[in-house]
């Protein structure tokens, strides 16, 4: 007598980790076809395959159906279940790229998530776990999931060999709060990590003087931390990064990163990551770019409330995601502009009646 | 007489008697009358103390948690009130006389809800629930309000006390008791022991001082109208708390229902094919979001196909109402009941159904009615609608000779969009003008017809019969007539995107159909197009604003500046939802990102197309990342100083001016900078935004001017508030989030205001409780269209998308203490669980010392436990109650236990005990050799290192299979086991529910109440009159236990030698010899001889005493006896009267049940 929920149907390879949550959040399966179907190397890759793996793991009862091929997969969520999880993520992309959607479904779980995850740290692609610490993190608790939300990071690991270790901690909750956010306030402060493994440990010290040269124009509360990580913890490859990140006096967070690359000398690379802060700050909104995602996420899952936002402009992957939100909650945002009287600010505000989801996996026993 | 006058009373001015008036005035004797607030002034500090103590213990037990109501305050959805109870306790009764207070009509026969207006801002929807068990389940769980009705005369009956723990285990809505039959008990004083004694038994159900009415007898078919008057009040004053299912999950309670399906389709199928359905009501509980599953109990889970929010049918009078409303009470239109056929006129989305009272032919009329006349002049019309307008001519006057000539393009299927709505509009407002007068209409036909009851029967919307009547007599069924509701209708070409579009432009491309996408981003291309200076320069000269003259080229710097940096205002919602480019498209960039927009400005047309011929020359992979790749040459711009100051204003120090910006930050505080800002960007607005025309401009203008205001309003609130009330900011932590819920309410309703078309309101927040829709359901079960019955409720829950899916459900669970058997594992039970009702089969645990879930074969006594079933997922906390059978038949209390969600998984953990037993066949010191245990080595190797005891409590491990035989083993004791023991090893198996799930179809059934779900085996054993299979080996034989012979110990001589004293066997043979006093014999003196002969006489006088005693007091006990019997048998007597009474009692019982089966027309007479 159980009917056949219905089946929510994509195709192509982009946007499957946002895709495969939003299966799992709402509890309909996922068909996913033409993964790179033209492509001269079909199917799924090693790192989406991993992701598969990793999301059987963290849910109960899930069911991952691959084609022969690789190019089709279905996905019959089960729960989500959290616990203590180990995860060897390949080397092909950073540990950001599993960690970005485990963010969004772990608040959701049965238990508190405990998940060590191994592999590249820092990377060209993904978020770097310091952004993650730093930014991501923050985001979570506008939606009220702060209690134990944290991310370790026991070892670096720098491309191509990787060698790092994160351990992402998320408590449970019952619902997501609503969230409200429209001033963006000003900028405050600015803060910032870098970090040089297996290479001259000066690096990470020009890095942040070479940041402060363009930064200290604007504000004078500048702390950039150099993380240092020695011998065993330092993983197995060289590479320095510096991660920044602006924070307003709303707590509206912008940020920015940029990863070494051979024959750059630090200051450059200090200067791209400070450079490409100024660019995010000028974007505007209340959540950088990176964040869009989360944020409408987040808001989409509250409870029966409106709730609001302010952002920059959309980028491609928002954009796809709100379509695939109104596919699978049913439910769509209204974009207008900030500000209708002002038309120097790009800013749109984005408000939305939240689905009113409950964690239905949380136990009372 | 009457004339004649008496002196008035002139009180004494002085005197005496005004001495004592005054003096009794001065003490203040006529304030005694009032509250006197020395009486209950402390009149101690410690008395003071608890006083205020108590109070504020008071204080507190009065709040309760906050929580949200997601009922609109502004257009409520009507309340139900559920009227339930034994049959022939007066339901109907009491619904008429309660429909005709409200309405001032008394319906006939009422079937299904009935909604009616009861003041001035509420509507009451009235259900009766019939005396199904399946329908008080579910009115139970839509009802606002139970008018729970008792027969004075009788008492509780069982069904009351079954629903009110149906109520409970739901969310517990309020509840009225409603006393009737009282005029059956004629001596007052049993009476007020009568009431008394009921009463007292409800409060204990409900709480101390739950509200009972009592309703003397009937007259003229209705209760009296004062005691219904007083009812009425009770009810409108009734505040109702949220309950937590109910404001998380969308329903409705359907008033109405209709079949869709095609005819034809039926036919070919003789009516078997699946049906789509249409089910209308007004929305409950939370917004119904698009694609959400709904669920009807009595039917499944089921696909809304489509949704519509049709107009009010019973709407709150409003202002303008109110001024058309006539004297004539006939007029109020007042009451909505579809089911219940009042009023004859249905509306529905894009049609209205007049049922015309009786049936007729088109011949058989020899005189018909002006309304009859009109109805078959309908059914004369040969041609379609949209021909007879085509060919129709207008005259302005009755009189005038030549209808106006009308323009080809401007005939009326050609109207704008615009032009349409207004006339949708207008022509509703004239609708509703006819809906009353047919309204009034046919309400007096309604009256007419009461009286031949044949008529009003074949009324029933019943299909086959309007098909039949079809066949034969042309059409009397209900003629569809064209109706449009403004905004309502789902054709994609008028999606109504007015809102949406910013530009005239837009609205002219929306009138055609809808492109697709290519020409979307011409159209929106257009509008950058509008952006550019050229159209600027049409806007002046068409405003002859000699501001905007000056400093033109200054402004146009500005505004390219702006331009470049913001890039053009798209409407987002449109490019997101409403296209299916994809997203990169919609940006603008491929790649190339912001780079074109720093190029030159008149490039923003080829922008457009370059990126489609960019986009298949992707070489790269793009992989699915989030940030996104730095672009070096982007970041180059940054090096330039004046971009590095432009963003100076981003952050707290910045203070330098930026004219070139527009944007204001001349170090004033943040507030006051924003409102420069918002000026001076109106104004420039108004120059650079090409279509803006002046009007705009002010509404901007006045629009910053009100948020100004806004702001100071509300900084002058907050000055007010601290200065007033410093404390005011810190109130605790109740009131504090009371506040928090009410400024989110109220941005809840403001956010979506100004979404005008209600179709893309519904997709951003679904259709708002207190809406009349109408849902269309396909993939119906046929068996719900043929065997629908009015009288019982169809309710529709909407589900949450994690109750759409199944799983194992753990929940506490206690059986009830009214039901008579436990509850076994495995034994399927009915569940009544979220909106479903279903069967499944349980598996009871307990938790065993937080190690392991234990099976229960039997639930616990006067305790909860667990239980584990198959089943759709609800959320944890959900209450639910169970039922082992639902039908009326089933003996005693129906209500087997209740609980409460606790978890949902995909897998259980529930183990029950296993022990394997073995039996040792070579023991040496510690090491045993076990057999009879495992069947093979490989079982042994799974168990190695497993404990194991014997019965005597030696513990032991298994070490190793041995070769032989098979299964043996080698198991190492903490001692020495005997070879008569038996070692058991204690293990723990798994076992999971059985995956069944089997929905209660109620609905479905003809005879709704002969559900008959999975029965037990033996229940299907007795009823095929089969015996239970027996084995063998389960018979009870009577247990042989041969005694056991023990050996003797035997000490060797040697070791005995060696023993100390203490510890050698003492071991003594019996003696074979008399003994010495044996062999004597005694001769005995004569004294002795004397003295032996009175002893011997003493002891016979004694045991004759003894014996004639005892015949004496046997002699007593017989008399005893029989008095005894004797009064055994009057108290026999006196049994046997009583146990007749109580039959009597039972038998009118069972007869009045049997009447009510019998009809409800044969009722009981009242007295």
């Amino acid at each position: 007598m159980a009917q056949t929920p219905t089946v929510l149907h994509f195709s192509g390879h982009q946007y499957l980790r946002h895709r495969l949550v939003l299966g799992i959040l709402s509890g309909k399966p996922v068909r996913i076809d033409k993964i790179r179907s033209d492509d001269k190397n079909p199917g799924l890759r090693d790192y989406e395959v991993s992701f598969l793996r990793l999301l059987e793991r963290i849910t109960n009862g899930t069911v991952i159906e691959i084609s022969v091929t690789g190019t089709t997969i279905l996905l019959k969520p089960g729960i989500i279940a959290g616990g203590a999880i180990v995860h060897d993520c390949p080397l092909s992309r950073a540990i950001g790229y599993y960690l970005e959607p485990v963010i969004m479904l772990a608040p959701f779980a049965k238990k508190p998530l405990q998940l060590t995850l191994r592999g590249i740290t820092t990377d060209d692609n993904d978020l770097s776990v310091d952004i993650i610490r730093t930014v991501t993190l923050p985001h979570m608790q506008l939606f009220g999931v702060s209690e134990g939300l944290e991310l370790r990071i026991k070892k670096r690991g720098s491309p191509p060999l990787g060698g790092g270790e994160v351990q992402f901690l998320c408590p449970i909750v019952k619902q997501v709060k609503t969230l409200n956010f429209v001033d963006p306030g000003k900028i405050k402060r600015i803060r910032g990590i870098s970090h040089a493994v297996r290479v001259n440990p000066q690096f990470s010290n020009r890095m942040i003087e070479a940041s402060r040269s363009v930064l200290n124009r604007y504000i004078p509360d500048i702390y950039l931390y150099s993380d240092v990580y020695k011998g065993e913890d330092s993983g197995k490859s060289p590479g320095y990064a510096l991660s920044l990140l602006a924070e307003s006096t709303t707590g509206a967070m912008h940020c920015s990163e940029a990863m070494s690359k051979p024959g750059v000398p630090p200051e450059d690379i200090a200067l791209q990551a400070s450079r490409a802060l100024l660019a995010e700050v000028r974007r505007g909104g209340c959540v950088d770019r990176q964040h869009q995602v989360l944020v409408l996420l987040m808001m989409v899952l509250g409870s029966e409330d409106v709730g609001r936002c302010r952002m920059g402009e959309p980028t491609a992957r928002t954009i796809q995601f709100l379509r695939d939100v109104k596919q699978c909650f049913g439910t769509a945002f209204k974009i207008v502009p900030a500000d209708p009287s002002d038309l120097s600010t790009p800013d749109l505000l984005f408000s939305c009646y939240g689905v009113g989801y409950v964690n239905a996996n949380r136990s009372l026993a | 007489m009457d004339s004649q006058t008496h002196k008035a009373h002139r009180p004494a001015q002085s005197g005496a008697k005004a001495e004592k008036k005054k003096s009794a005035k001065a003490k203040g004797k006529e304030k005694q009358h009032g509250f006197n607030e020395k009486a209950f002034a402390p009149k101690s500090g410690r008395r003071a103390e608890r006083q205020g103590r108590r109070t504020a213990e008071r204080d507190q037990t009065r709040l309760h948690v906050p929580l949200v109501d997601r009922t609109p305050d502004d257009q409520p959805p009507p309340t139900v009130v559920a009227v339930v109870g034994p049959p022939g306790v007066g339901k109907t009764t009491l619904m008429k006389s309660l429909i005709r207070r409200y309405t001032k009509q008394t319906l006939n026969q009422i079937h299904g809800p009935v909604t009616v207006v009861s003041g001035k801002k509420k509507r009451i929807t009235f259900v009766e629930c019939n005396n199904d068990l399946n329908s008080m389940i579910d009115i139970a769980k839509v009802a606002d309000l139970v008018l729970l009705m008792i027969d004075g005369s009788y008492g509780f009956e069982m069904e009351t006390f079954e629903f009110l723990n149906i109520l409970q285990s739901h969310g517990f809505p309020k509840v009225i008791g409603v006393l009737t039959h009282l005029d059956l008990i004629k001596k007052a004083a049993t009476l007020r022991a009568t009431k008394k004694a009921l009463k007292k038994r409800f409060w204990t159900e409900i709480y101390q001082g739950a509200k009972l009415f009592y309703l003397s007898g009937v007259l003229n078919g209705r209760y009296p109208d004062t005691e219904i008057l007083n009812l009425s009040r009770f009810i409108s004053v009734m505040k109702f708390r949220p309950l937590v299912f109910r404001n998380t999950h969308p329903y409705l309670l359907a008033d109405r229902f209709e079949d869709l399906t095609p005819r034809e389709e039926v036919r070919a199928s003789k009516g078997k094919c699946d049906r789509t359905v249409t089910l209308y009501g007004y929305l409950r509980g939370t917004n119904y979001r698009l694609g959400t599953k709904v669920h009807i109990p009595g039917v499944g889970d089921l696909d809304v196909k489509s949704v519509q929010m049709l107009g009010d049918p019973c709407p709150l009078p409003d202002a303008d109402s109110e001024k058309r409303r006539k004297l004539s009470e006939k007029k109020k239109l007042l009451i909505h009941a579809p089911m219940s056929d009042v009023g004859g006129v249905i509306y529905d989305k894009d049609a209205v159904y007049i049922n015309v009272p009786g049936n007729f032919t088109k011949g058989g009329m020899d005189n018909p009615g002006e309304g009859e006349k009109m109805v078959l002049d309908l059914q004369d019309v040969s041609s379609t609608l949209e021909d007879v307008v085509a060919k129709s001519q207008i005259r302005l006057f009755g009189s005038s000779s030549r209808p106006l000539s009308v323009q080809a393009e401007a005939g009326p299927s050609r109207l704008g969009s615009s032009s349409d709505a207004s006339e949708a509009s207008r022509s509703e407002d004239e609708d509703s003008d006819n809906d009353e007068e047919d309204e009034a209409y046919s309400g007096e036909e309604d009256d007419e017809s009461g009286s031949d009851d044949g008529f009003s029967d074949d009324d029933l919307d019943i299909p086959e019969d309007d098909e039949a009547v079809l066949g034969d007599h042309g059409r009397s069924a209900p003629r569809t007539v064209r109706r449009s509701m403004q905004g309502l209708s789902t054709s994609g070409s008028k999606r109504g995107q007015v809102d949406y579009a910013e530009s005239d432009s837009d609205l002219g491309g929306e009138d055609e159909d809808d492109p697709g996408l290519s020409r979307h981003f011409v159209r929106f291309d257009d509008d950058d197009d509008a952006v550019d200076v050229p159209s600027g320069e049409e806007d002046e000269d068409d405003a002859d604003v000699p501001q905007w003259k000056r400093n033109l080229a200054e402004k146009a710097q500005a505004a390219f500046e702006q331009s470049a940096r913001s890039r053009r205002r798209k409407d987002w919602t449109k490019l997101i939802y409403n296209s299916t480019a994809p997203p990169e498209t919609i940006l603008g960039l491929d790649g190339s990102g912001d780079a074109t927009s720093s190029g030159a400005p008149g490039m923003d047309d080829e922008d457009f197309f370059t990126i489609k011929s960019s986009a298949p020359a992707k070489a790269e992979e793009d992989l699915d990342r989030t940030k996104e790749p730095v672009n070096t040459d982007e970041l180059k711009e940054w090096e330039d100083e004046e971009l590095l100051d432009s963003i100076r204003h981003l952050f707290i120090t910045g203070s330098s001016s930026q004219p070139a910006e527009g944007v204001d930050a001349n170090g004033e505080p943040y507030e006051g900078m924003e409102d420069g800002e918002g000026f001076r960007n109106g104004d420039d607005e108004g120059m650079e935004n090409g279509e803006g025309d002046d009007g705009e401009d002010h509404s901007s203008l006045n629009k910053d001017a009100a948020a100004l205001a806004a702001k100071k309003a509300e900084l002058k609130r907050k000055f007010d508030e601290q200065y007033d009330e410093p404390d005011a900011a810190k109130t605790d932590f109740y009131t504090e989030a009371k506040e928090t819920m009410a400024r989110q309410q109220k941005l809840n309703r403001a956010e979506f205001e100004d979404v005008l078309d209600p179709e893309a309101r519904a997709l951003l927040e679904g259709y708002r409780p207190g809406s009349y829709i109408r849902l269309e359901l396909t993939s119906v079960p046929a068996e719900m269209v043929e065997n629908f019955d009015p009288t019982y409720p169809i309710v529709v829950g909407g589900l949450l998308p994690s109750e759409e899916r199944f799983g194992y459900v753990q929940v506490r669970i206690k059986r009830h203490r009214w039901f008579a058997k436990t509850l076994k594992t495995n034994d399927p039970l009915i569940l009544s669980l979220g909106w479903r009702r279903f069967q499944t089969v349980p598996i009871y645990s307990l938790d065993d010392h937080s190690i392991r879930m234990r099976m229960l074969k039997y639930t616990p006594e006067h305790m909860h436990c667990y239980a584990t079933f198959y089943g759709p997922a609800a959320l944890p906390n959900t209450g639910f109650c169970a039922f082992n059978a639902l039908s009326r038949d089933s003996p005693g209390f129906r209500v087997s236990a209740t609980g409460v969600v606790l978890d949902i998984d995909r897998s259980t953990k529930i183990v029950k005990k296993l022990k394997l037993t073995g039996v040792p066949f070579k023991i040496f010191k510690n090491t045993a050799f076990i057999k009879d245990m495992f069947n093979s080595a490989l079982e042994v190797a799974k168990f190695e290192g497993a404990n194991i005891r014997t019965v005597s409590g030696i513990r032991g491990q298994v070490k190793k299979a041995l070769p032989k035989p098979d299964g043996a083993f080698r198991a190492a004791f903490e001692d020495k086991i005997l070879m008569s023991d038996i070692v058991f090893l204690r293990a723990w198996y798994s076992i999971q529910p059985r995956k069944f799930y089997n929905p209660v179809t109620s609905l479905l059934l003809s005879k709704k109440e002969d559900w008959q779900g999975m029965r037990l085996t033996g229940q299907v054993r007795r009823e095929q009159g089969m015996k239970t299979p027996t084995n063998v080996n389960s018979i009870y034989k009577p247990v042989e236990r041969p005694s056991r012979r023990f050996n003797p110990l035997k000490v060797p001589k040697k070791l005995q030698a060696t023993l100390p004293y203490a510890s050698k066997p003492k071991l003594m043979k019996p003696q074979h010899r008399a003994t010495y006093m044996q062999k004597r014999a005694v001769i005995m003196e004569p004294e002795e001889k004397k003295a032996m002969a009175l002893l011997q006489q003493v002891r016979a006088l004694r045991k004759d005493q003894v014996v004639r005693r005892r015949e004496k007091k046997e002699e007593k006990r017989a008399e005893h006896r029989k008095k005894v019997e004797k009064e055994e048998a009057k108290r026999s007597e006196k049994e046997r009267e009583k146990k007749k009474e109580h039959m009597r009692a039972a038998g009118i019982k069972a007869k009045r049940d049997a009447d009510a089966e019998g009809g409800r027309s044969s009722k009981r007479r009242k007295v």
